[in-house]
């Protein structure tokens, strides 16, 4: 049974860069173990609004997280309270090895994580495998492991995953997928950016649609999901 | 042939105070991400500092102590202004050189005006002038043996902090990608502010070091050694510390084999020879600049 209790909340949110306003108003929340996704087109502010969360970039409006505001708090603290983020790009430290990229998330985050390192290689044996390799030297799937890795070993209740399709074989998409919904099924709860729509409602318990910085739209996946013009609606 | 072994010698020692000043400008360069020119006017102050401990107290540990400390604070005293200046929008890293080339200026003035009256200060032999060791030629002074193996026991240290520690992960993984560390939210500003009390320590202990080498300090040291130090970061390729390593020994070998061998002050020519070499022809420095 998923609990109502709200994780996180999001209150009026506005997110300019210079003169470019990428967040226009937001207002949603997420349940704990819920898997929420953000949809929408390049540019439609899915990244903007995960950064904005994440205080990587600066915002107005309330972010609360069991129920305590957190705008103003430094990454650092933010991720503390128990928020992880895995970045577009899969980001990993690439003259780093393996293990070294995996011990950074091992000492960031939240000192009373129950999460071991043995763990995550249970979540993504190859990572064990290659432990003394050098980041760089990943593909682009297993970078991307790496990252979902280090981000978990901080702790985190909440994870804010950007994009994690970009860039990757169909094949290893699925695989990662596959993840995600395993990762919720044992108890962290997801914000999803992806333009994967298709995909990321399929694993997701409900979605927001957003367009030029607003959501336009918010509702069950499953429900998007059955529509047949969904897409043409609200995504071109 | 014992006149180069003598050379070669004194060059080590030398090298490893090069190689010190370099891998702590280097550390600035890389995790507070400013090219600190102002350094080893820090580390010359911090000479003064334990002269002035040693003239009146004649306790070589409180003068031993008062260098760290004054180059800890130094450095600390610095984070502020820098800080300040790398958090304007659009202000690259030159912007730091020109601030520390500045403060250097500023540190020069106030040792050639305010202490001793301007006049170099020499320190006293229980220091580092006696002679430990005599072989031919070959004069291994205690200055000499405390600089060569405090510096390589400083830079084994530093280097097994660096890989094998968290805060060296922490460090190695900002000077790898800032951006990057910040948005996976490592604690860049702590890091940052811990790399200038990082930079203090090894500051001071390279205070006391290159005193015993040289047995005196001069307003005017800070500045050349500078320049020295940013043309051994440039030749290794800007904050690769490794590189650093090779060059900053090298060049205190060259320097002193110079000194035995070539008129005047020649030797101090080197440095920027081989960096004008590199700049033409490897501009990404011999082992490749290490910062974004």
């Amino acid at each position: 049974m998923k609990s109502k209790e709200k994780l996180l909340e999001i209150d009026s949110l506005y997110l300019n860069y210079g003169s470019i306003k990428a967040v226009k108003g937001i207002s949603l929340y997420l349940k704990k173990n819920e898997i929420v996704t953000l949809v929408g087109a390049n540019g439609a502010g899915k990244s903007s609004l995960l950064k904005g969360i994440m205080n990587i970039e600066k915002t107005k409006g309330d972010i609360l997280f069991k129920n305590n505001k957190i705008n103003n708090l430094a990454t650092e603290k933010i991720v503390n309270k128990g928020i992880s983020i895995i970045p577009e790009g899969h980001l990993i430290f690439s003259s780093m090895t393996v293990w070294e990229n995996l011990q950074l998330g091992v000492y960031q985050g939240n000192k009373d994580k129950d999460i071991t390192l043995e763990e995550i290689y249970n979540y993504f044996p190859i990572l064990e495998k290659r432990k003394e390799q050098k980041a760089g030297t990943l593909s682009g799937g297993e970078q991307q492991m790496l990252s979902i890795g280090r981000a978990l070993l901080s702790g985190p209740e909440l994870l804010l995953v950007d994009e994690p399709s970009l860039g990757l074989a169909p094949q290893i998409v699925q695989d990662i997928f596959t993840i995600l919904k395993k990762l919720n099924k044992d108890g962290f709860t997801i914000l999803l950016a992806e333009q994967n729509v298709k995909k990321s409602l399929e694993i997701a318990d409900r979605a927001y649609v957003l367009k030029t910085g607003e959501i336009v739209r918010e509702g069950k996946a499953n429900d998007m999901l059955a529509e047949s013009n969904f897409m043409d609606l609200y995504l071109n | 042939m014992e006149i180069v072994l003598a050379q070669i010698v004194n060059g080590f020692s030398l090298g490893s105070i090069y190689v010190l000043l370099v891998t702590g400008f280097n550390l600035m360069l890389l995790v507070a991400r400013i090219i600190q020119f102002a350094y080893p006017q820090f580390v010359v102050l911090s000479m003064y500092a334990s002269w002035a401990v040693l003239e009146s107290t004649n306790n070589i540990f409180l003068a031993a102590l008062a260098a760290i400390i004054s180059s800890i604070i130094l450095n600390l005293l610095s984070e502020p202004i820098f800080r300040r200046i790398n958090n304007r929008e659009n202000v690259d890293i030159n912007a730091s050189f020109v601030a520390s080339m500045g403060l250097s200026m500023i540190i020069v003035e106030i040792m050639s005006h305010s202490i001793n009256n301007g006049f170099p200060v020499s320190f006293p032999d229980y220091w580092g002038g006696k002679n430990l060791f005599s072989f031919g030629y070959i004069n291994l002074g205690r200055g000499e043996f405390y600089a060569l193996t405090g510096g390589i026991i400083l830079v084994a240290i530093f280097f097994y902090l660096l890989y094998h520690t968290h805060y060296g992960r922490v460090f190695r993984a900002i000077a790898e990608s800032r951006k990057t560390a910040k948005q996976v939210g490592l604690a860049v500003l702590k890091s940052s502010i811990l790399s200038y009390l990082v930079a203090g320590i090894l500051g001071g202990i390279i205070a006391i070091l290159f005193s015993m080498l040289l047995g005196s300090a001069s307003p005017w040291l800070g500045e050349s050694v500078a320049l020295k130090v940013l043309a051994v970061s440039i030749t290794a390729g800007l904050g690769n510390l490794k590189g650093g390593l090779y060059v900053g020994l090298s060049l205190g070998i060259l320097e002193s084999l110079a000194v035995g061998f070539l008129a005047g002050s020649w030797a101090n020519v080197i440095a920027f020879v081989l960096m004008l070499i590199v700049v033409l022809t490897k501009p990404e420095g011999l082992f490749g600049a290490a910062i974004e």
